[in-house]
């Protein structure tokens, strides 16, 4: 399968205390011009996004396609998951800010799975990830919390 | 002190024929935006992708750090142009970041926007956390007054 390319596009104004930016998914055209500054970034996000509520994004959304994969490859395809995701940045002595952790929780409702089908599915979903490797290899620790819904 | 973010997503179906939500984030700055596999790994015709969505934060975050490098060294920018190119292959992963930057900053000179340009690519927080990604580049220029 060829190399697959995404770009986005981001436009700064002024200092870092005061000024402002605007984020726009640039390949795709699914958001444009989302506005974004220091102050909505580490305190309240008074409705402005931030890299890290981004990398919540991309990080749920690449696991749940992973999981949807693995969930498929098994001969269970699943009727419905949902998936939240927490990226916690924090400062680290020495470090400065970095992507401390993500947490996901996912609630699955597939039929025909069992619990240790379910849990082998997880973990390969979590190995097959390709954002989850970019972490890991980075140190980021990454929780996951289950949940299986009886289809049955 | 800590800074969380949250997403919530949602998926219905096999990967190739099933279709995802991005139902929405913590601050309610966008979503839902739909994403299905197809349209991350063919055309995206509309919807976004994890990819992108990395190289939307990727660029976010380089654009902060270059204005607080550039605004300590007494040269803040009046504007900074950044795209980033995410590039996945499937089975492989993510393989290259490619980030780009344009800058409008008064009294620089351009050994050293590419200098600041390089502290914020090395020390932001998106960029510690995609230090697994093998190639990744940097082209940074003052806009041409």
């Amino acid at each position: 399968m060829p190399r697959i390319v995404r770009d986005a596009d981001v436009v700064w104004e002024g200092n870092l205390a005061r000024g402002e930016g605007a984020i726009t998914a640039a390949s795709s055209g699914a958001f444009t011009a989302l506005p974004y500054s220091l102050p909505t970034r580490i305190a309240a996000p008074e409705g402005k996004t931030s890299p890290e509520e981004l990398l919540a994004s991309a990080h749920g959304g690449c696991f749940t396609m992973s999981l949807a994969g693995e969930l498929t490859a098994a001969g269970t395809p699943p009727g419905r998951l949902d998936v939240h995701c927490r990226i916690t940045m924090d400062e680290v002595e020495g470090q400065g800010h970095l992507i401390v952790h993500s947490a996901l929780a996912v609630r699955a409702r597939v039929d025909g799975l069992d619990a240790e089908a379910f849990a082998k599915a997880v973990d390969a979903a979590h190995e097959g990830c390709s954002f989850s490797s970019l972490l890991r290899a980075a140190g980021v620790g990454i929780d996951i919390e289950t949940t299986l819904d009886g289809g049955d | 002190m800590a800074t969380d973010r949250n997403a919530k997503v949602t998926w219905t179906g096999s990967l190739m024929d099933g279709s995802g939500k991005i139902e929405g984030v913590g601050s309610g700055a966008f979503g839902p935006l739909d994403v299905t596999w197809a349209s991350r790994a063919e055309e995206p015709a509309g919807l976004t992708s994890p990819e992108e969505l990395i190289a939307a934060a990727w660029a976010s975050c380089v654009s902060m750090a270059l204005a607080h490098g550039l605004a300590g060294a007494g040269t803040p920018p009046e504007r900074l142009e950044t795209s980033v190119t995410v590039s996945f292959q499937p089975g492989e992963g993510i393989i290259k970041g490619a980030i780009e930057i344009v800058g409008t900053v008064p009294g620089i000179d351009h050994d050293g926007f590419v200098e600041q340009a390089e502290g914020a690519r090395r020390n932001c927080p998106v960029s510690k956390a995609l230090t697994g990604i093998p190639e990744v580049t940097l082209a940074a220029t003052l806009a041409t007054a």
